[in-house]
């Protein structure tokens, strides 16, 4: 029989999975990766892992898990998947466990769980405050030894620039740039798995890594990729803005008893600490009396936005509110919220236990991504499967805090396996297409290397990033209005054109960073313009898209799917209906019980 | 697999060998020599009688061999070879335990020479039968007298460090604390050593015997 | 550029692993809670030195800028530390951007680490699980066990502990204080107790735990505060039991 290969892009917790599925399958496999996968950005993840093991006696289930997450996504998200992702998530638990995650413990040596965003449940395993960081060494762990006993061959180092599609539209391996040596070449595959994370950098700074540019999204939906719901983009309601990043302040500070407030009165010039109770604005347990600190993400976000844009009382009336835990005792925090405070304590030179710390709303995650099927995470063009934050199927209109560590871990659990049935099923494989198919491939990529580095341009690419980061947070972020979307598409589209004219600061060809972010930043500003567009069109709000000119979920016209698609070099969205075959849509509201 | 060897390569033995010859059976003998040689204390009798009595151990030649000397012969050329792999970076990174790590290099060192010399002139030139008034003499030189100064003073440095690194090294002190208690101790050792060391070269230069009375009270 | 307070930067230049190494200096507008990332960012837009000269953006590694991910380790003002969270505000100037010299220079400030991940491969850094399909439970571990392994586990493999270690350099092949003590986080659990044999066998071989000389600069340099020389110490401790007692006993 004929022995298939397949090759996996991105190397964070979903990838990881896939490549230890295709290993455990007896494939061979060929990880790529632009850092060595340990330093992926799953790393910075921080709450924890959801998963309904009722472990605190509370009658959790995977079904209440599943209805959170529906609910959580304001019934945009295709129910059969995440039906199938919540009951596997105590066995995904599990078997991190078996791995030897450092997950936090009871007393009688089970695992632990607090409380998150959207749910009434401690359903939310976690290892200090640095959970995606345990959960990834864990699976870099697995890999390196696959890698060890030789059924994995990393590829660290090497950027995804396209995919191989021969002319029957079957994708049959990828094209790679060396970052050392710029050498592009072709890897031939039977099947390829994405997993190629988030899109933080279109929106400038975001609590993303400085890889989560979504290029190879884009690339590929510039191939024929379908990318579905691209303007559900989720909004984190507590970060650290800087210069350089937006640092995340993990929902887990108020799964464990942190509270938002401000001071009653924005000119209130005393110290947080000195400031009683009674002056004290604790907006989110006044206005969401159920939920408390803990509604989701997209309401926090929005009641901090209202705060500080329309009550206009933010914290001396700057764009910040006090997220408190110094009533916390430091034992508690330091066992299990350690990892974060010393973020804040580093960066700001703080301490947050004695301090409340100040923080604001920061662009975090993409529930849109590439458009896959809901069952096997193949995405329209045969060969190519896709998992993790970069497609969309999980998370709805909204994604519920700590459900993206267990979606990332089982969408990649089950590509990974996908991949091999396909790939063995393939009556030709990768290596019986003609060579030409992958040498058009390459000179293509190579033309475009050779194209950006002769020529003579006035635009500065950081410049173009700059800007485009700057309209996209202020017009398709948090509040969103149509001629704001209309103006920002014709900027995307402005800048677009001043890229044609882009001068590369470096024009060498050993590890030139500058090329490759240039390329990155062409498949950006495509990116974002299908995010503002989906936007535009979207006249509705639902979960984290919100349109004041639209103020209510509209099922009868907008309980859909957006679906674009790229036709004649330009984006056509397309609409299909959401599977909601499990639980009806009903009002999403989080002031009282649901 | 890989190339690592099944069981327990040579030079990890040797390198175990090497942080447990510094303490015995090496520490151990200038602990006794230090101990012996303090009977100069009393008087240059007394001296002359103990080292008598251990110029007179049955099988002297082969203890000499066996626990003196080939033990500092290969604690101090191993050590050599360990300074060769290593690069000292105190200058960049002046930490209390780099220059501790630095100085256990140099005062190794001084201490290999000064301990060659010292067994040259003390054991080989008098055949092993070295006398109070012989060493008196030789202390009288004051470059022999500073050069004993020194070698005692980087002997017991070097010992005391040594202690330290013994029980970090074997685990025997694993945590923080531990390994703080056992910088204490090693840093008692050095300076008692030191101490002693010095009240006895300097018996010896000055004819000095602060004990002599323990004799008159018999 | 005349105006308003600057930041002088002094970056070391190395166009590949053949080319000789220079210096060059830059002059960057000042703004509050700089960091190291920033000036390298603000070189890569505006690439010209303080003499006027233009010259390419400083080739860097960096990902996550909170210090999690390991990746921007850099020699600042010859102090081996992360660049994301080097604040330009706590920095004598001229600040002074080395790259790691314990490691093999790519461009610039980027170094490849290769070693410590091979590193981690010879140690068997890993729980052996029989396979990803549903077994179960994983082992309990007591909460105290689990507040020794979490701080070991949160080791970036960012390199400083190999940078300041006065033990690695090229006269032998010393993994370093970080590989022991994932050695020793393995050994703690009940799975990874298991294969404890094989991991001490591994650390007794070359560049293995007998090129540790105690000089302790590794906990000082970690940015995880991660208590190395107890790891270190306990895995002499380990594997000097397994020399005499596995030859003796088996």
């Amino acid at each position: 029989m004929r022995q298939p290969k397949i090759i996996v892009v991105g190397g964070g917790l979903a990838g990881l999975m896939a490549t230890i599925r295709v290993a455990e399958a007896g494939v061979p496999v060929e990880l790529f990766s632009i850092v060595p996968v340990k330093r992926s950005h799953s790393v910075c993840a921080q709450g924890g892992i959801n998963a309904a093991k009722n472990q605190k006696g509370e009658g959790d289930t995977t079904q209440k898990h599943f209805d959170d997450t529906i609910y959580g996504g304001d019934f945009l998200a295709n129910q059969p998947l995440v039906k199938r992702m919540c009951e596997a998530a105590p066995g995904i638990i599990d078997l991190l466990d078996r791995m030897g995650v450092t997950f936090n413990r009871t007393p009688e040596g089970l695992l632990d769980y607090r409380r998150f965003g959207g749910t009434l449940y401690h359903r939310t395993a976690f290892a200090g405050a640095t959970t995606g960081q345990q959960l990834l060494y864990a699976l870099d762990e697995q890999v390196r030894r696959h890698e060890s006993e030789g059924r994995v061959t990393k590829r660290e180092g090497w950027t995804f620039l396209s995919a191989v599609i021969d002319e029957g539209g079957i994708g049959r391996g990828i094209c790679a740039m060396d970052l050392r040596s710029m050498e592009v070449k072709t890897f031939p595959a039977d099947a390829v798995i994405f997993c190629t994370g988030g899109i933080g950098a279109i929106f400038g700074r975001s609590t993303n890594s400085v890889v989560c540019t979504g290029s190879a999204q884009s690339a590929l939906f510039q191939q024929g990729v379908d990318y579905a719901n691209g303007e559900f983009i989720q909004v984190h309601p507590t970060a650290i803005p800087g210069e350089d990043k937006l640092r995340l302040m993990s929902e887990s500070a108020r799964g464990e008893g942190g509270r938002v407030w401000v001071p009653r009165n924005p000119a209130d010039k005393r110290a947080a600490k000195s400031i009683p109770e009674a002056e004290r604005f604790y907006f989110l347990e006044e206005w969401y009396p159920k939920y408390g600190n803990l509604v989701p993400r997209d309401i926090a976000t929005r009641a901090i936005h209202r705060i500080v844009y329309q009550e206009k009382v933010g914290i001396g009336g700057q764009a910040a509110v006090y997220l408190d835990v110094t009533h916390i005792p430091r034992e508690t925090l330091d066992r299990k919220l350690e990892g974060i405070l010393e973020i804040y304590e580093k960066f700001l030179g703080v301490d947050p236990r004695e301090e409340p710390m100040k923080v604001f709303p920061a662009m975090h995650y993409t529930m849109g991504g590439l458009w896959i099927n809901d069952q096997d995470q193949a995405t329209n063009v045969s060969g190519l499967y896709a998992a993790g934050e970069c497609e969309y199927q999980y998370h709805g209109a909204n994604r519920l805090g700590a459900n993206s560590l267990v979606s990332c871990i089982f969408g990649g659990g089950i590509a990974g396996p996908a991949a091999v049935k396909y790939a063995r099923n393939l009556e030709k494989g990768a290596e019986a297409v003609d060579s030409s198919v992958f040498a058009r491939e390459q000179k293509r990529q190579e033309e475009l290397n050779q194209a950006l580095l002769s020529q003579q341009g006035s635009e500065n690419p950081i410049t173009i990033w700059k800007e485009l980061g700057e309209i996209m947070t202020e017009h398709v972020t948090v509040t969103r209005i149509n001629k704001n979307l209309e103006s920002a598409h014709t900027k995307i589209k402005d800048l677009q054109a001043r890229y044609r004219k882009i001068n590369l600061s470096d024009r060498t060809t050993w590890s030139n960073q500058t090329l490759n972010f240039a390329r990155e930043l062409d498949n950006m500003l495509v990116l974002a313009r299908v995010i503002t567009v989906g936007a535009l069109c979207r006249n509705e709000s639902r979960g984290a898209h919100y349109k004041p000119d639209f103020p209510e979920r509209d099922d009868a016209t907008w309980l859909k799917t957006t679906r674009a698609k790229w036709v004649s070099n330009d984006i056509q969205l397309t609409y299909e209906p959401v599977d909601i075959s499990q639980i009806p849509p009903r009002p999403r509201r989080y002031d009282a019980a649901k | 697999m890989s190339a690592t060897a099944t069981r327990p390569e040579t030079s990890y033995l040797l390198r175990k060998l090497h942080s447990l010859s510094g303490i015995v059976p090496v520490g151990a003998f200038l602990a006794e020599h230090f101990w012996s040689n303090s009977s100069v204390l009393v008087s240059g009798p007394k001296y002359d009688e103990t080292s008598q009595g251990l110029q007179t151990i049955p099988f002297r030649l082969f203890v000499e061999w066996a626990f003196i000397f080939l033990p500092i012969l290969f604690h101090g050329g191993y050590g050599i070879y360990i300074w060769l792999r290593g690069e000292s970076n105190v200058t960049q990174y002046p930490w209390m335990k780099n220059w501790l790590y630095t100085f256990q290099r140099y005062t190794g060192l001084v201490a290999f020479v000064y301990i060659g010399w010292h067994v040259y002139t003390q054991r080989w030139l008098t055949h092993g039968m070295s006398t109070y008034s012989e060493v008196a003499q030789q202390m009288r030189n004051p470059w022999a007298f500073g050069f004993m100064v020194v070698g005692v003073v980087a002997t017991s440095f070097h010992l005391g460090v040594g202690i330290w690194n013994f029980l970090c090294k074997w685990g025997l002190a694993a945590t923080v604390r531990a390994q703080r208690a056992a910088g204490q101790l090693g840093a008692v050792v050095g300076i008692v050593f030191s101490f002693v060391g010095i009240l006895i070269v300097v018996s010896f230069r000055y004819n000095w015997h602060p004990f002599a009375s323990y004799l008159t009270q018999k | 550029m005349a105006e308003g307070k600057q930041v002088i930067v002094k970056v070391k230049r190395q166009a590949s692993p053949k080319d000789a190494a220079r210096w060059e200096e830059f002059a960057l507008p000042w703004r509050p809670s700089m960091n190291v990332i920033i000036c390298l960012r603000d070189i890569a837009e505006h690439p010209v030195t303080r003499e006027g000269k233009q010259t390419n953006p400083v080739s860097y590694d960096s990902n996550c800028l909170e210090e999690v991910c390991g990746s921007c380790a850099m020699v600042i003002n010859g102090k081996a530390r992360m660049a994301c969270s080097a604040l330009v505000d706590q920095l004598e100037q001229p600040i002074r951007i080395e790259p790691l010299s314990k490691f093999p220079v790519i461009r610039d400030l980027t170094v490849d680490r290769q070693f410590m991940f091979d590193s981690l491969k010879r140690v068997k850094a890993w729980i052996p699980i029989d396979g990803t399909y549903n077994l179960g439970e994983g082992p309990r571990v007591s909460p105290e066990v689990q507040e020794k392994a979490y701080p070991l586990s949160r080791c970036i493999t960012c390199g400083n502990c190999l940078e300041v270690c006065p033990q690695v350099n090229e006269n032998n092949n010393f993994m370093g204080a970080a590989i022991f003590s994932q050695v020793r986080l393995f050994n703690m659990h009940p799975t990874g107790a298991m294969h404890a044999k094989e991991r001490i066998e591994a650390v007794m071989g070359d560049g293995g735990i007998e090129d540790c000389a105690n000089a302790q600069n590794c906990v000082k340099a970690c940015p995880k505060e991660i208590p190395l020389t107890e790891s270190l110490a306990e895995i002499n401790r380990q594997a000097w039991k397994q020399a005499l007692f596995g030859w003796l006993v088996g």
